[in-house]
């Protein structure tokens, strides 16, 4: 039987994706399916990120900087004057500008999926606070690489493909607002709070794709 | 048709031969370039294939060998093929600045050991690939997959190609944004597929200890079972129906769920496998199998 709670499980989550795993929490995430589900996220994250890293260096400092202050502020870990967790891990190995989207990801997958257990037992004006301190700062970082995103230098090879990724963005989008309305509507539904998740990932993703294309603001 | 049309007109032998130097010739250009190559490889070889627009057949075979043969028509791009160790790289580079999309195109036709790795990206076009047993790892923007007898661990990503599965087999992860997914016959563990806008067809086997997830946000999620399938069933669509015709023990505890939301949930028999089918507005429909 698990002795502690979803809304306690954040404050081991650091030391578990460094291999450090607490029998307590053990205890929670073999019983809890939706905690389990943020671990395995956060590792196919992990995972993803260091394989972005094997060629290429240089990650950008802010992103890493801004995430942990966010997660700081609203509670969701400690800040550590001068441990090295396993985000900073992560993040030196992000290397690709044109993978934007995929840093935003990987925002996106912690502020939303610690979010969620921890203000469960809030109410519905705190869910809406919260879900709205979550997504603002993505927004404008999405809006930030769209904008900064340089025009391509030479034509476009495969019109057919860039206008197939900004069809699908289109689609991202009206399902982000429709996501945010429901959300809005009913801020302490989970499903709509996953469903909000999993379009601002696409919407990452197929950033990331049209800027490795040049094919922004086509 | 125009063939026994044309076999049974005037036309004598001098006029056919004529005729077939003409097709010839019109022809000739659709292979302009052609390359086969044959690479020597040691078990669990790792294939790579890397196509911005055009056709990818891989066919499995017994032989410890790779076999290329890639087709492409212009001369901006050339098709790269190289080993190095156990790995062989496929590639179409892009020789000028600016190339047509229809000059960008190549296709391939790849023999691959049973036991090889693939990893495929091909943007436009489409993929198939059959009987390979490695894991296999392929990603389109607008091309299409269909894979069949295919197991390992199957990674699959689209952005608005479709996908189809047929006699599937190990572990199978499939997403897209746009594109529908038919996934028959499947014999998965574990089947995680996910679209937005695409409809989603599960006509396999449940097995034991299995997981299946299957998630769209619109249009219509299908899974069909038989009445000797054991598992465990859990399907919401928040502002869609759910069509359920399984007869289903309630679970134990029941769950609370908003008046909007469509659901079936409990267990079908003795609850061996883990359904769970989410869609956000779409229809979700679980039907018995004819």
């Amino acid at each position: 039987m698990a002795t502690i709670g979803c809304k306690d499980f954040p404050n081991y989550l650091e030391r578990w994706m460094e291999g450090d795993r607490h029998p307590d929490a053990l205890a929670h995430v073999r019983d809890c399916p939706r905690c389990r589900s943020l671990v395995e996220d956060l590792k196919m994250i992990q995972a993803a990120a260091q394989d972005w890293g094997r060629a290429e260096s240089e990650p950008p400092a802010h992103l890493w900087n801004s995430l942990r202050a966010q997660l700081a502020q609203e509670g969701l870990i400690h800040q550590q004057s001068k441990r090295r967790g396993w985000f900073p891990g992560w993040f030196p190995a992000l290397p690709r500008p044109a993978l934007a989207g995929a840093y935003l990801a990987a925002v996106i997958a912690v502020a939303f999926g610690l979010s969620g257990p921890v203000n469960q037992r809030i109410n519905r004006a705190r869910w809406l606070e919260g879900t709205q301190s979550s997504t603002t700062p993505l927004r404008a970082q999405f809006a930030s690489a769209e904008m900064n995103a340089t025009p391509p230098s030479v034509p476009d090879s495969n019109p057919t493909v860039t206008a197939s990724l900004h069809n699908n963005l289109a689609i991202v989008d009206n399902y982000i607002a429709l996501c945010e309305k429901s959300v809005s509507e009913e801020p302490e539904n989970e499903l709509a709070r996953d469903y909000l998740f999993d379009a601002y990932h696409q919407k990452a993703d197929l950033l990331a794709q049209l800027s490795e294309r040049g094919g922004y603001g086509r | 048709m125009s063939t026994t049309h044309f076999v049974s007109g005037t036309w004598n032998w001098k006029a056919v031969g004529l005729l077939a130097t003409g097709l010839l010739l019109c022809v000739a250009p659709a292979s302009a370039h052609r390359l086969e190559k044959h690479f020597t490889v040691e078990p669990r070889a790792v294939i790579t294939i890397h196509n911005p627009n055009g056709k990818i057949i891989v066919k499995a075979w017994t032989k410890h060998e790779v076999m290329v043969i890639a087709n492409h028509v212009s001369d901006k791009v050339e098709v790269d093929a190289e080993q190095t160790g156990n790995r062989v790289d496929l590639r179409t580079q892009q020789l000028a600045d600016s190339v047509a999309p229809d000059d960008l195109r190549a296709d391939y036709d790849v023999s691959v050991p049973e036991d090889a790795e693939l990893q495929i990206h091909d943007d436009s076009g489409e993929v198939s690939v059959a009987n390979g047993l490695g894991d296999m790892n392929v990603e389109t923007v607008s091309a299409g997959v269909a894979l069949e007898d295919a197991a390992g661990y199957l990674t699959i990503k689209t952005v608005g190609g479709s996908f189809q599965c047929v006699r599937c087999a190990g572990r199978l992860e499939v997403s897209s944004i746009s594109g529908s997914f038919r996934l028959l016959d499947l014999r998965s563990y574990h089947v995680r597929a996910q679209t937005s806008t695409g409809n989603i067809l599960f006509d396999g086997e449940f097995l034991p200890n299995g997981i299946y997830r299957l998630k769209n946000y619109s249009g219509v999620i299908e899974v069909r079972f038989s009445p000797g399938d054991s598992f465990d069933l859990n399907a919401t669509s928040l502002k869609g129906p759910v069509n359920n015709e399984a007869k289903l023990t309630p679970p134990a505890h029941p769950q609370h769920f908003s008046s909007k939301f469509g659901y079936a949930l409990g267990t079908f028999n003795a609850g061996r496998a883990k359904v769970e089918l989410t869609s956000f507005d779409g229809t979700i429909n679980i039907r018995k199998r004819n």
